[in-house]
């Protein structure tokens, strides 16, 4: 039983952080229609911008983010002027794929030129830490790391159910031609939108570079893993994002706890054929499509 | 040992390697191949050809590899050569790319009637450029193909210039155990190993050499090399509470073992974690300088060994490179041992050409920065690999015993002192 609990634990905390990843992977397909696969690459590109301001200047990887957010909002707003924006409106979905995988390409290429291929690592002072409750061990990193990325979903929740801008954003969503008759400028959204995709990358790349070591081909694995997460949440649906994150998660740990880890990623798969053949949008790519 | 922790990482960037092979054709068409070293030579020069990955995924190891042969070229030279012929080096990049290998070894054996061939990096390359070179009846004297795959082609003109075939990097730990009195030594093990040719068997092999000594087997996985997060795993074999842990693994899920260990707050008697804990730089950096105290892996190499020539290397390599000996990445020292073998066929035989070389290191021991080498008829090497252990915070050769620099600590774990 000990096993069991001390599986789950590692497994919810480490959904929670790949929820932030997916987050931002749902967003941008819910304004734009576009399955985004540079999304690992941004996330690793963020890791590696968290690493550099953490040797070079000390900087907390928690405290990057202020920094690391911005950049990433901006990279992430300029790739979609540059490179999506110029694509068919009928052409989009299908050409977004090549030119997405493109461009996590190219991200890659300038981080091996940058950075080399070598392993990195963010060590922080508290990098080994763990909190002893009941007999359980939980790692203050993935703590830290869960929280923050519950905070920044709340923010993003916030900052689509709140604000004028969220309330653009579903409405591009819902209906892009109906919102520009209302005068939302449905360009601008999807590049807002997109950069706020690369923006939550940015956040979750911090907390993936203290929590694992990556280099720049650790994209590959990452954007599998993110696009079965959303899938299985329901492309476009954050909350599905996050509930499919928590599964993934959950799936995998107590499946290599309990049984062997060779299976562990194909019973999460296994779980999301199953929930497709049932639900092939998704758990809430029905009743939340178009809500986000 | 330093070609396995790339290895794996390749088939998943066909795509990146596709476009730098068309990258390197186009070069190559153009007339501007990314080439250097050797051009049209004298008699009186001894021309070394090599495939080397200066670019794509083993671009690291490639140029650790290409500084190895260019300090060699440079020490022999000042020497005055090989048998009075000055060594030029034709080194050509292959973009890590076994196809684009193949094409260079032809190009310089066919176009360019190098004297000599030195191998390139990593098993994937070795391979298909061993079946061109033998067609040729060169010697393959190459240092970093060591896969299984590489020897079962039974190739006369093969020599791999490392201790032992790679799968055999943990018997030295299996040595060190079996050989300490019956009552000091583990009860149980346990064996969580990376799906990899170059991690899984390794492990493997140390579990059946400790299952038939009675060390009982409580945990024994394989874990996907998709596998980012190693707690899991680790959350099971602590409640296995092994004595022992002998870990196939690469580099990053060394660390992630490790991590995850500190972070579950369990240790250990003894851990030995085929890869990734031998690099002098990275392990350290991953999972921090305290927390590799006591840790058991495997290597040839290291500055301060007793091997043949390795003091005048490290000093070499240092005035020509900087840095410190502690930051010489092994590729480098089995690159120059390669030279090495050259040099001493040379001095025994005086003569250097293929068929002496092949028909000449087939018989009896030779000194190389690695140890002293010999091979079996299909070029794997009988020696075996060095045992290392972090101990005050550096690499430390402690088995066996007449090549250790150290004897081995048996204290806890850094992490389970605490």
């Amino acid at each position: 039983m000990h096993t069991v609990i001390q599986a789950l634990i590692v497994g919810v905390l480490t959904g929670g952080v790949y929820a932030l990843m997916a987050s931002g992977q749902t967003l941008i397909f819910g304004i734009m229609k576009v399955v985004n696969l540079a999304q690992g690459a941004l996330v690793i590109a963020g890791a590696y911008l968290s690493y550099s301001l953490f040797t070079s200047f000390g900087l907390d990887p928690f405290l990057s983010i202020l920094v690391t957010t911005p950049v990433l909002f901006g990279a992430g707003a300029g790739l979609q002027l540059l490179f999506l924006r110029p694509l068919r409106e009928q052409d989009r979905q299908e050409l977004s794929l090549l030119v997405t995988f493109a461009i996590a390409l190219g991200i890659e290429g300038v981080l091996s030129v940058t950075y080399k291929t070598t392993y990195r690592t963010i060590r922080t002072g508290y990098a080994d830490d763990s909190y002893t409750v009941d007999g359980y061990q939980i790692s203050a990193v993935r703590l830290y790391a869960f929280i923050l990325s519950i905070a920044m979903l709340a923010l993003l929740y916030a900052l689509l159910e709140r604000t004028r801008f969220g309330r653009a954003i579903r409405a591009t969503v819902q209906n892009p031609e109906s919102a520009q008759l209302l005068g939302v400028n449905a360009r601008s959204v999807a590049a807002v939108g997109f950069g706020i995709g690369a923006a939550t990358a940015a956040a979750a790349g911090a907390v993936y570079g203290i929590l694992y070591s990556f280099n720049s081909g650790s994209h590959y694995d990452l954007i599998s893993r993110l696009l079965s997460i959303v899938i299985l949440g329901g492309l476009g649906s954050i909350g599905g994002s996050i509930v499919g994150a928590m599964v993934m998660g959950v799936v995998a740990s107590l499946v290599a706890a309990l049984g062997t880890p060779i299976w562990s990623d194909f019973s999460f798969f296994a779980v999301l054929l199953a929930v497709l053949l049932i639900r092939p949008r998704g758990l809430f790519g029905a009743s939340l499509r178009g809500a986000l | 040992m330093l070609e396995c922790n790339r290895m794996h990482k390749h088939g998943r960037i066909a795509l990146r390697r596709a476009a730098a092979i068309l990258a390197v054709s186009a070069l190559a068409l153009a007339g501007c191949g990314n080439s250097h070293g050797a051009g049209a030579q004298s008699p009186s020069t001894l021309t070394i050809g090599i495939s080397l990955s200066l670019t794509g995924d083993f671009a690291d190891p490639g140029k650790a590899a290409e500084r190895g042969y260019q300090l060699w070229q440079d020490t022999v030279n000042a020497k005055g050569g090989v048998l009075g012929r000055k060594v030029a080096l034709k080194i050509v990049d292959d973009a890590s790319s076994p196809d684009q290998a193949v094409t260079n070894y032809q190009n310089l054996i066919n176009r360019d009637h190098v004297d000599l061939v030195f191998g390139p990096f990593s098993s994937l390359l070795t391979i298909p450029s061993s079946v061109v070179v033998n067609r040729y009846r060169y010697a393959f004297i190459e240092p970093a193909g060591g896969g299984p795959a590489v020897f079962s082609q039974h190739l006369h003109n093969l020599f791999f210039v490392q201790p032992a075939p790679t799968v055999q990097g943990g018997m030295v730990f299996a040595d060190y155990i079996l050989s300490l009195p019956a009552d000091q030594r583990p009860k149980t093990a346990a064996y969580p190993s990376l799906d990899d040719p170059f991690a899984s068997p390794i492990a493997d092999a140390v579990r059946q050499r400790f299952e038939a000594a009675g060390i009982r087997t409580v945990y024994n996985a394989i874990y996907p090399a998709e596998t980012t997060d190693l707690t899991p795993v680790i959350t099971k074999v602590a409640a296995a509470d092994p004595d022992v842990v002998v870990a196939g693994t690469q580099s990053e899920d060394a660390y992630g073992d490790v991590r995850a260990m500190i972070q579950l707050k369990w240790a250990p008697k003894w851990l030995y974690l085929s890869n990734g804990a031998n690099s002098p730089v990275d392990f350290p950096n991953a999972v921090g300088l305290k927390n590799t105290e006591g840790i058991f892996s495997s290597g040839d190499w290291f500055p301060g060994s007793t091997a043949s020539g390795s003091d005048a290397f490290a000093a070499a390599y240092v005035k020509k490179y900087g840095g410190t000996p502690d930051q010489i990445d092994s590729t480098s020292a089995e690159a120059y041992s390669c030279g090495m073998l050259v040099e001493e066929v040379a001095a025994k035989t005086g003569k250097i050409d293929n068929a002496t070389i092949i028909s000449t290191l087939h018989s009896g021991a030779w000194p190389t920065l690695e140890g002293d080498l010999s091979w079996d008829s299909d070029g794997a090497p009988q020696g075996s690999y060095l045992l290392e252990q972090w101990i005050g915070g550096t690499l430390q050769a402690v088995y066996p015993t007449d090549r250790a620099k150290h004897t081995p600590v048996t204290e806890p774990l850094a992490w389970a002192a605490e």
